[in-house]
Formats: C-alpha cells, sequence, structure tokens
C-alpha cells in the first residue's frame, strides 16, 4: 500500500492543486474569463486616465449628447460585441459542460467501475457509506466511515448527499468538486481524481459555530489498493454488525434519479 | 419648446402651498415632516451604524490577520469575558451582525433614507414628498428597528448568527436558539415595513409632483436611480418581509415552513429552499436597490465635472430600468449548488449575463460622457470616478459567478465576498461619498475642505481595493467565506500573508474615515459659507438658497429643459457662463437649436 501523508500544503496565490480528471475544464474557463475581464478593465482604466490627462480644465468641453444614430450604434455594437466575446464563451462552454461532464451523470452510472458513496452530513461531520460488496444501502456489509473518505484512482466516484440538520456544503477544492446537502433533499455531485494523495474536504456553507472544523479527509488510492482497503474494512462492519443499533442503520435504496 | 400653460403652474401651487415651519423642537427636529429633515435624520442614524458596521469588519479582518490573538481596543471593551480575543461564536455573530447592519441599518439609508428624502423633492421642483406624514413615520418606524438591533447585540446567546443570508434551518431554533436572532429577523421586518413605507411615497412623489415641464426625460439620473430603487423596494421588500415573517413564526411558534429532515436529530416537512427563493427573489434586486442610486447619482456628476451632457441620457435611462427588470429574474444564479434542476440553473445563467449588457451601455456612458470633456478633480468627481473602478471591479468579477461551471469552484468562497463587497459595498460606499462631499453644501450651507476630501479620496481609494481584491485572490485560492479560522485547512495555510496584508488594508481605511469624520464636523461648524451654485450646474436644487427654505421653492419652478446642459455655445455667448439651469430662461428669445436639446 502506498505510504501516504497529510494533504500537501500549497503555495502562492492562484488555483488549488487539481487533482480530477475534469477541472481543467472549470480552471481553463476561469483563466480564459480573466483574460478579456483584465483587458476590459485595463482598456476602462487608460481611458479613464488619458481623459484627466488630455481633457483637464483647461480643455474646451464639446458640446455632445451622444444622440446621433452613429453614436449610439457604436455603443450598442460595442455592448453587444462584448456580450457576445466574453459572456458567450462562459454561457455556451457552462452549457457543454454540464451536458458533458459535471451532469453527465447517465455516463457515470452506466460506468460499471463506478464507486457509489452516500453521504450523511451533520453538525460538524461527513459520515460516508459504501454499499459492501453486496451493492445494497443500508445493509450489514456496508463500510461507514467518519471524516474519512476513501476513494479509487481514475475512477468515477458517485455521491449522494443528505443532511441531517442545518444546509451543509460538500466541497472539495482540489477536485473541483462542490455541493449543497439540504435537509429533505438528496443532491449528488460526481468526481474522477486522476491522482492519489490527501485532500481536503470542506464544508462550504455557513452550518454554525464550528463550521470551520467541519473537516474530512479524502484520500484517493491506487484502485488495486483501494479494492483491498475496501474488502478488509466490509468484512469488519460486517463482523462488528450490531442489529439493535438503531442510529448506526441510515442509508436510503440507492436510486439513479433521486432528485427532487 | 412646448409652452407651460399658466394653469398647469398654478395647479402645482395649489397642490403644494406653503405650509409654515414648525418652530417647536419636538416637530422641528423629531417629528418633523420636512423631507430634509428627515434626509439628515437618516444620514446621522445610517452614519452612525456605518461606523457600528465598520467596526464590526474590523474584527472579522483581525480574526483573518491573527487568529484567535486578542483584539486591541474593540477586544478589551466588548470582548472582555473571552480575553479580548474573538471565539467561535463571537465570530459568527460579528460577521452576521456585520452584513445585516451594513445592508439594511447604514449603506440603506444613507443613499435611499438620507439622499431619496433630501434629493427627490428638490431635484423634481417639488416643496414637500406626496406624503409628509408617511415619511416621518418611515423614518421613526426605521428608528424602531435600530432599537430592535441593538436589543439584538445584547441578545441572550449573543446576537443572530446565521449570516446575513439567515438561511434556514440554521436560522431557526435548530441552529440559532438564542433571542439575538430573533431580534434581528424582527429588525429586519421592521425596517421593510420603514423601506415600503419610504418607497411608496418616493414613487408617488416623482410620479404627482414634478415641476410643471420637467417631463421624464428631464429628470436628473440620480433622480432616476433613487425612483427606480424605490419601485424595487416596492416590489420586493414584501417578499423579504413575508420570508422574514415566516421564520419568526418558525422561531417562536413552533410552525415548520422552513425546517425539513426524517432523521432523528431533525424532523419537519418544511422547506429550507423555499426560503433561500424567497430571500433571492428580494436578495439580488436588492443588489441593484443599493447601487441604482448610486449609478444614477455618478451619472450626473461625471457630466457635471466634465461639464459636458451626459452622453445618451436616454440610453442611461433605459439601461437602468433594463436592468431594473432583469433584476427579478435572475436571483437563481445565488441558488446554483442546491440542487437546481439544470434547466433552471441554465436559464438563471442567461438572464445573469444577459444584464452584461445594460451594465456596458452604463459603463460606455459613462466614459464617453468624461471623453472630450473639460474635467474638473474636484473631490466629489474623484469619487465618481473611484466608483467606476471599483464597480468596475466588482461588475467584472460577477460573470464568473453567474455561469455555473465556474460557479461550481467558487461558489460560496472569498472571491463571492469580494465581488458582492466590491459592488454593494465598496461602490455604494464610494457613490454616498460622492453625494455627501457633492450635497454637503446645499445640506448645511457650507463647504467641506477640499484638500482634506481629496487626501481621504486617495487613501479610500487605495484601501478599498487592496482589501476587496485581497478577498478575491483568496477566494480563488479556494478560501471559503465565515470561515473563524480558515487556516485549519492545510490547502489554505499560505494564505495568511494575503489575508494580512488586506487587514491591514483594512484598518488603514478605518482611520481615513476619521479624516473624512472630521472634515464632516469642522465644516459643519466653519466651514466656509456655499452660495446658492458653488458647483456651478444646472439641475434645479442649486437655484434655490443653500440650505433650501422649508418651502424649497418661494415659487415653483417652470422646468425648461434637461439636466446636462453645458458647454452650449450659444448659452457660453448670451450667458457668459458653460452651463444653463434647468428652469433657467436665456436672455433674448431662445433660438430653435437650444430648445431643440432639451
Amino acid at each position: 500500500m502506498t505510504l501516504l501523508l497529510a494533504p500537501l500544503p500549497e503555495k502562492g496565490i492562484g488555483l488549488p492543486h487539481d487533482a480530477s480528471l475534469h477541472g481543467w475544464r472549470i480552471d481553463a474557463l476561469i483563466n480564459e474569463t480573466s483574460v478579456y475581464v483584465g483587458l476590459l478593465f485595463v482598456i476602462m482604466v487608460a481611458w479613464v486616465v488619458l481623459a484627466c490627462l488630455r481633457h483637464g480644465p483647461r480643455h474646451e468641453a464639446r458640446f455632445d449628447h451622444g444622440t446621433s444614430t452613429r453614436s449610439i450604434a457604436v455603443g450598442l455594437c460595442i455592448a453587444g460585441a462584448i456580450f457576445f466575446v466574453v459572456d458567450g464563451p462562459l454561457f455556451v462552454n457552462s452549457l457543454i459542460l454540464a451536458r458533458d461532464v459535471f451532469g453527465n451523470f447517465a455516463k457515470v452510472e452506466a460506468d460499471p467501475k463506478s464507486v457509489r458513496i452516500e453521504i450523511t452530513a451533520h453538525q460538524w461531520a461527513w459520515v460516508a457509506r459504501y454499499a459492501g460488496p453486496d451493492g445494497k444501502f443500508n445493509t450489514p456489509d456496508d463500510i461507514v466511515t467518519f471524516n474519512d473518505v476513501v476513494v479509487p484512482e481514475g475512477t468515477p466516484i458517485l455521491f449522494q448527499l443528505v443532511s441531517t440538520d442545518v444546509i451543509h456544503s460538500f466541497n472539495i477544492p482540489n477536485m473541483r468538486a462542490k455541493i449543497d446537502a439540504v435537509p429533505g433533499m438528496v443532491n449528488r455531485v460526481w468526481f474522477e481524481a486522476k491522482e492519489t494523495g490527501e485532500f481536503d474536504i470542506a464544508c462550504a456553507q455557513h452550518c454554525g459555530l464550528n463550521h470551520y472544523k467541519m473537516k474530512a479527509t479524502l484520500t484517493v488510492l491506487p484502485r488495486p489498493d483501494w479494492e483491498k482497503w475496501a474488502a478488509e474494512a466490509s468484512a469488519n462492519s460486517a463482523r462488528d454488525y450490531d442489529p439493535d443499533d438503531r442510529e448506526a442503520h441510515w442509508g436510503w435504496d440507492w436510486s439513479e434519479h433521486a432528485r427532487i | 419648446m412646448q409652452a407651460i400653460p399658466s394653469e398647469e403652474r398654478a395647479a402645482h401651487e395649489e397642490l403644494q402651498p406653503i405650509h409654515h415651519e414648525p418652530k417647536s423642537f419636538f416637530f422641528k427636529y423629531l417629528w418633523s415632516l420636512d423631507h430634509k429633515m428627515i434626509g439628515r435624520q437618516f444620514l446621522w442614524a445610517g452614519l452612525g451604524f456605518l461606523l457600528v458596521g465598520g467596526l464590526l469588519a474590523m474584527m472579522i479582518r483581525w480574526q483573518w490577520a491573527f487568529p484567535g490573538k486578542p483584539v486591541p481596543v474593540l477586544g478589551s471593551i466588548f470582548l472582555r469575558s473571552q480575553g479580548g480575543a474573538i471565539g467561535p461564536a463571537t465570530y459568527m455573530t460579528i460577521f452576521t451582525m456585520h452584513g445585516l447592519i451594513m445592508i439594511f441599518f447604514a449603506i440603506t439609508p444613507v443613499l435611499i433614507g438620507a439622499f431619496g428624502n433630501f434629493l427627490l423633492p428638490l431635484q423634481i421642483g417639488a416643496r414637500d414628498m406626496a406624503f409628509p406624514w408617511l415619511n416621518a413615520l418611515s423614518f421613526w418606524t426605521f428608528a424602531l428597528s435600530l432599537v430592535f438591533v441593538i436589543l439584538s447585540l445584547f441578545g441572550e446567546l449573543g446576537a443572530a448568527g446565521a449570516g446575513w443570508t439567515t438561511y434556514p434551518p440554521l436560522s431557526t431554533n435548530v441552529g440559532t436558539p438564542g433571542s439575538g436572532q430573533t431580534w434581528m429577523v424582527a429588525a429586519v421586518f421592521v425596517t421593510g415595513v420603514s423601506t415600503i413605507m419610504g418607497g411608496i411615497n418616493y414613487v408617488t412623489t416623482v410620479i404627482r409632483h414634478r415641476a410643471p415641464g420637467m417631463t421624464w426625460m428631464r429628470l436628473p439620473l440620480a433622480t432616476w436611480g433613487l425612483w427606480l430603487t424605490a419601485i424595487l423596494n416596492v416590489l420586493f421588500v414584501p417578499v423579504l418581509g413575508s420570508a422574514a415573517l415566516l421564520l419568526l413564526l418558525d422561531r417562536l411558534f413552533g410552525t415548520q415552513f422552513f425546517i425539513a429532515g426524517a432523521t432523528a436529530s431533525v424532523s419537519g416537512g418544511g422547506d429550507p429552499i423555499l426560503f433561500q427563493h424567497l430571500f433571492w427573489i428580494f436578495g439580488h434586486p436588492e443588489v441593484y436597490i443599493l447601487i441604482l442610486p448610486a449609478w444614477g447619482i455618478v451619472s450626473d456628476l461625471l457630466s457635471f465635472f466634465s461639464r459636458k451632457p451626459a452622453n445618451w441620457y436616454r440610453g442611461t435611462v433605459y439601461a437602468m430600468i433594463a436592468v431594473c427588470v432583469l433584476s427579478a429574474m435572475v436571483y437563481g444564479h445565488h441558488m446554483f449548488l442546491t440542487g437546481f434542476t439544470p434547466l433552471l440553473g441554465q436559464s438563471f445563467m442567461l438572464l445573469t449575463l444577459i444584464i452584461s449588457v445594460p451594465a456596458e451601455l452604463l459603463f460606455l456612458n459613462w466614459l464617453r460622457t468624461v471623453w472630450q470633456g473639460s474635467i474638473r478633480l474636484t473631490t466629489p468627481m474623484l469619487f465618481s470616478l473611484g466608483m467606476l473602478f471599483v464597480f468596475g471591479m466588482g461588475g467584472l468579477t460577477g460573470l464568473y459567478l453567474g455561469a455555473t461551471a465556474t460557479d461550481i469552484y467558487l461558489h460560496d468562497t472569498m472571491f463571492v465576498v469580494g465581488h458582492f463587497h466590491l459592488t454593494m459595498a465598496a461602490a455604494s460606499f464610494v457613490a454616498s461619498l460622492a453625494a455627501i462631499y457633492f450635497w454637503f453644501p446645499k445640506m448645511f450651507g457650507r463647504r467641506m475642505n477640499e484638500t482634506l476630501g481629496k487626501v481621504h479620496f486617495w487613501i479610500t481609494l487605495v484601501c478599498l481595493v487592496t482589501v476587496f481584491s485581497g478577498q478575491l485572490l483568496a477566494g480563488y485560492s479556494g478560501q471559503s467565506r465565515r470561515l473563524y479560522d480558515p487556516y485549519q485547512y492545510t490547502f489554505l495555510k499560505h494564505l495568511l500573508g494575503v489575508n494580512r496584508v488586506a487587514s491591514y488594508a483594512a484598518f488603514l481605511l478605518l482611520f481615513a474615515q476619521f479624516i473624512f469624520i472630521y472634515n464632516f464636523i469642522r465644516s459643519l461648524i466653519a466651514g466656509e459659507k456655499a452660495e446658492s451654485n458653488p458647483w456651478q450646474v444646472s439641475t434645479l436644487e442649486w437655484f434655490t438658497a443653500s440650505p433650501p427654505p422649508y418651502h424649497n421653492y418661494d415659487r415653483i419652478p417652470t422646468v425648461l429643459r434637461g439636466p446636462h446642459e453645458f458647454a452650449d455655445p450659444e448659452v457660453r455667448r448670451r450667458l457668459g457662463r458653460d452651463f444653463i439651469g434647468q428652469a433657467e430662461e436665456l436672455p433674448e428669445a431662445m433660438p430653435p437649436a437650444v430648445a431643440s436639446a432639451g
């Protein structure tokens, strides 16, 4: 088994290390937008500075209401052009990414390798449940972990989340994955890790006193190591199963379309 | 120029007769019906709570720079029981109260309460609001809500702590059982009642009390901004009121509108997301409620101090109207990660991105107004240009958050905090300061010191940009908002440096405000006396005394042209100056060229 250390610290200002297969798509869109936005901002500031330098008190103001058809047309064209060049890619790429990647649950569900995990969030911890060899949740062979999510590398990981008290938000910055856990709802999110290691899972939604400490560890193992871990953990669970411990018997029938 | 029939003027005089100024202290200063006095009441209350909200912000900044260390000065006064340091429970009340106080009890009263009241009747040539009594009631209802805020601050188990967004179930007894949270929800409800009364008054006043000749397309843009804001308030604050009322029922009477859960610890058949819908149906227009007056004011000031007509006045008006209409249809972008169906999220994304078109038109108009002008970098002008700078940053960073893909990563990070502070906080604050420096002579009959004003401007701008850029960078690097100690997370440890720099800038920002306070008080007492039109500009309020008499205008003016008539060669030839008032007649018969320019 690979020797693992605590999550690696980040360096410098910038997006945290991307350990997911598809995170770069979000990063690229952010960075591309930054180029346009930066350019617009520089032009705006330069314009104002130049106006102040050239058209100061000694310059005679032009009597112009800017209402000529030409002037209005120029304004509308610039605004339209900015919309299509800057907002356009954001919109189109968001649609494409939702369809093909981040919202494409059908593909992940159809993949026989996919790992399914149920998460219950509560003040202030993340409890994870794996179905175990029988593929059914809330059975004696389920693996249940506390603030500790272990997943295989190179495999789509599919989460369904609930909350038992207030709203939390399941956030794994290094995987560019985030979704709210809302009482009364089952939400879902998926990612695929492209490298092994340990990463922070954080709560992104203010959930009370210890919100800042609602932290879990995501451990990504090579697929064979993970299978070994899962087999051992499942055997342990089955052995320690206590039919009378009702508190421990949560979990819901996994439905691929469990959405409200 | 269409002639104004004398009957119309007579009708206005009859509608708004001159009342005698009350002499008793109670009716002059407390239950005053005079919009100028009520505006001042809102100004004092708003500035006072701005300071409270600002001090709370300093404590948040201290915690991010020196987590768990005793807070200098403030800690030894307010946090003595905790050894002067901020604990996690105190921390969550601090950021909650900071947000709620700044939005509802500082920026709203200053921009809308003070300037809305002071400017609207003066700028449209009216003697007072349409409903002066309702106006006074609006202020005193607001004052009642301030009492609730103070009660919350000293509430059992601390002040409100569920965040300014007050999401249930955290904001119900499940998460925040203390009385502080209840008082604060009640305060928001009561201030909402006050805002609605004010809004109805503003809307009616502008419709009914415009002076003869003051057509819609001759209104100053500040009036347009304030009027549109009033409409949004009347439409959407009731939605907030309903959310607050349902939440109060959940807290006090055991209903379960917003409590859900089928497990042992929390049970209920309500829907927490319903609250978010109600909150953001109000909450997104609220962003524009706070910025529209600022846009209007800045649009006017840029023209005034460029000594040039505002570029494409109608375009600015239409853009502001478009933003108002769209503002009600984009709120879902606050909820992309709540488990929306993708189609809903994507529809909200499209509508959100469309808002950038009118926003771009506004910016283009501002930039083209100053171009080819004769720019006077007075203090109000500097603050107006400063608003362009911070609002530019804030508006552009909104793009990332409006798109569903990029929002996955940036949602609930400090990037969001930086973005909305640049728009709602920095831009509104800077525009409020522009407005105070600009209308101070009209309000108080004295002038503020320009040198101190400019020093104040430069420190304020640099600090605001540093503080909120720091937030943007921290969020871009992954720091979630509302973390008592971000450095608990390995991937955030290295952000202490950038947070500390931003905090130092915030402390300096606070100190710079003392320059302003000093200048304000000194000018109030001993400032140079202002004549009626010290800035040499064209809107109606500058053609009555400074400060205006109780009834504003001895004779209701007859408006002849738009609000930005600068640099007209014909005016220069006949009057020997570069501007002409909205109600000022040109000597000799008016040539057709000038008449059509209105």
